[in-house]
């Protein structure tokens, strides 16, 4: 069961159709070609979709990456090789841009995993109203996601006006731009703003993992004289590593493409951060900045490739795909 | 038997103090900003720069104030004004066709993907699971590029048809029909002689009910809070701006963070009136969430969630 991830389907799988069984044996080829031209035909929506906001974009974003960019005296494209690669991972900022991102990795990850899984087990710990009422207050910060999120943050980081004013002037900062220019805040602060808008939606989804876990299981650990600390510890947790293993993933891969705290936090603090401090906001300069669209299609090829591998291990290590395989 | 020793669980032990103690901590952290963020929005701005209005200001509150507020916040714009609105409704109008079509689009695929025998299902399958955990910001610039080549940057509909494309309502339908519809009833179907899509109109859709509110429900919201793609897409066009990178403009109009833009405004948007339109915003999504509670929390289909 505790490999399973998600809500994977029962047992109805595809496996005994794909032997030649007595009621497929009866089918004639032309119904099964009828069962494909339905498919086709039910599928066409979501292809075409697929192919508009997916597979064209990363196609056509090969396509520019290829090219040079057009100059003031130069303005036909021509194909440029590597040259756009090699524009952006020479830029200067490319390599702080990653270094950027793991200053906030390594503080958040480590927290957000210890924080999803400590108080998903608290709430399975805890059943009843109290329980659901705590998980439902834990998810609401998730659904202000986005701006919404953000523009609280300014509220609480601003220390005219916050109501931890008492911090931040202890800390010694009386501005917003103040706390957000002194160098070793940033981190700790997008640390802050993704704890509290990521952490309760994958309680949520941690839970549900722990909820799968048989009741018959947990009994026979009670009557074996388990208390709640050796339930939590020996069993919930083994149980549910496949799931950790997947909000660590997802939320590496999240952290990859962080735009919107850093591009919005410099505005606050009125552009005294670096613009491009995370590497979705390199991409966004190379496109909207400098007009250079080979290199920022380059950029999210890069980035793509980066985020696909994490994709992949999701995929393939957790089991969402594995069910299907025989 | 142990059922027998419940009741002495049930006592306030240490470890129980504890946990609930944890819990009602973390609790508050996160109850605390928001019922103080809201009331913000009742306040008035020479209370909150003055730092009267006691505990998170809830002293402060008045419905004059929100008055106030809302004609500075409707007051923005060209004119007279009336931008917020205007953004709202281009929120609702891709929002909801994005979520239209991304029914539209997943509920037959993932019916097929489930229940119907074709070349290449699992590579389709395998492509949604792939685009599914691939965070959206990653394509945005591509898909930039794209409709820029079609020229067709700082229209609506473009961001309304990609927001139309979510794999992750493509992959809860296909475990939807995974889990309720039994290969037998389209067999059954089939032998009483039903076509492949009239199976799928006349048996599969009426039972679909959950999955659909769940699809409708989730890209609602994805299509409500994203930011980067009508960043992309839309900047350049002041009038056809959706609420999310709308509230953005009216955080870059503020005295607060930029002097000099706010001095060449009509309308002053100090802290109240910025989380006086960040509360508003939020109301579509606080609405749908109430309506959408039933279907939310009998699916545990809610903790596939995407990060």
């Amino acid at each position: 069961m505790n490999s399973k991830m998600i809500t994977l389907p029962k047992d109805t799988e595809v496996k005994p159709r794909r032997r030649p069984q007595a009621p497929a044996g009866r089918r004639s080829s032309s119904l099964h070609g009828r069962e494909a031209r339905g498919a086709w035909i039910l599928m066409s929506p979501y292809m075409v979709l697929l192919l508009v906001a997916g597979v064209i974009p990363i196609a056509y974003a090969f396509v520019i990456a290829f090219q040079t960019p057009p100059t003031p005296l130069n303005p036909e494209v021509s194909f440029g090789g590597l040259e756009s690669f090699t524009t952006v991972v020479t830029d200067y900022r490319f390599l702080d841009t990653f270094a950027n991102i793991f200053s906030v990795l390594v503080v958040w990850l480590p927290i957000m995993l210890v924080g999803i899984i400590g108080l998903a087990l608290l709430i399975h710990a805890s059943p009843g109203r109290f329980g659901s009422s705590m998980r439902f207050i834990y998810y609401i910060p998730g659904a202000l996601a986005g701006v919404a999120n953000f523009v609280l943050w300014v509220y609480l980081l601003n220390p005219a006006q916050s109501p931890i004013q008492g911090f931040w002037h202890a800390l010694g900062f009386t501005t917003i731009k103040a706390v957000l220019v002194s160098p070793s805040n940033l981190p700790m602060i997008l640390t802050a703003m993704l704890l509290f808008q990521g952490l309760g939606t994958w309680i949520l989804v941690v839970n549900g993992g722990l909820n799968n876990i048989p009741d018959e299981v947990l009994e026979a650990a009670e009557i074996d004289g388990a208390n709640a600390w050796h339930l939590a510890w020996h069993i919930k947790l083994p149980m549910i590593r496949a799931w950790i293993g997947y909000a660590a993933l997802m939320n590496l891969a999240y952290g990859f493409q962080l735009f919107l705290e850093p591009y919005l936090l410099d505005q606050v603090a009125s552009n005294a951060l670096p613009d491009q401090w995370t590497p979705t906001q390199l991409g966004y300069a190379f496109a909207f900045s400098n007009y250079n669209f080979p290199a920022a299609a380059a950029m999210s090829i890069i980035l793509l490739i980066i985020t696909l591998g994490i994709g992949l291990l999701v995929v393939f290590r957790s089991g969402l795909f594995g069910k299907e395989e025989h | 038997m142990a059922a027998a020793e419940r009741p002495r669980r049930g006592q306030w032990s240490a470890g129980r103090i504890a946990r609930v103690a944890t819990m009602l901590f973390v609790a508050t952290i996160i109850i605390f900003p928001i019922v103080g963020f809201i009331a913000m929005a009742f306040r008035d701005n020479a209370n909150v720069q003055a730092g009267t209005d006691g505990f998170l200001g809830l002293g402060g509150v008045s419905w004059d104030n929100v008055v106030y507020s809302w004609s500075q916040v409707n007051g923005f714009g060209p004119g007279e004004g009336g931008l917020f609105t205007r953004w709202m409704m281009n929120s609702l109008f891709v929002g909801i066709g994005g979520a239209v079509l991304a029914v539209l689009a997943a509920i037959p695929a993932g019916y097929a993907m489930a229940r119907l025998r074709f070349r290449f299902r699992r590579a389709v399958l395998f492509v949604t699971l792939v685009t599914m955990v691939i965070p959206n910001t990653v394509l945005v610039i591509p898909i930039f590029l794209e409709v820029n080549a079609v020229d067709a940057v700082g229209e609506l509909w473009p961001v309304l048809v990609i927001m139309g494309f979510f794999p992750f309502g493509a992959y809860l339908s296909y475990i939807h029909f995974m889990t309720t519809m039994p290969i037998e009833l389209v067999e059954a179907a089939r032998i009483d002689g039903l076509g492949e899509l009239a199976i799928f109109f006349q048996v599969a859709t009426p039972i679909s009910k959950q999955a659909i509110a769940l699809v409708a429900f989730f890209s609602f919201v994805a299509n409500w809070t994203n930011f980067f793609l009508p960043l992309a897409l839309l900047s350049s066009n002041q009038q056809n701006k959706t609420i999310s990178i709308g509230l953005q403009e009216l955080i870059g109009a503020s005295p607060l963070f930029n002097p000099t833009v706010a001095a060449g405004l009509d309308v002053k948007l100090y802290m109240p009136q910025l989380a006086l339109a960040t509360s508003i915003s939020m109301i579509p999504l606080l609405v749908l969430f109430i309506c959408a509670q039933r279907y939310l929390m009998r699916g545990q289909t809610v903790g596939a969630v995407k990060g």
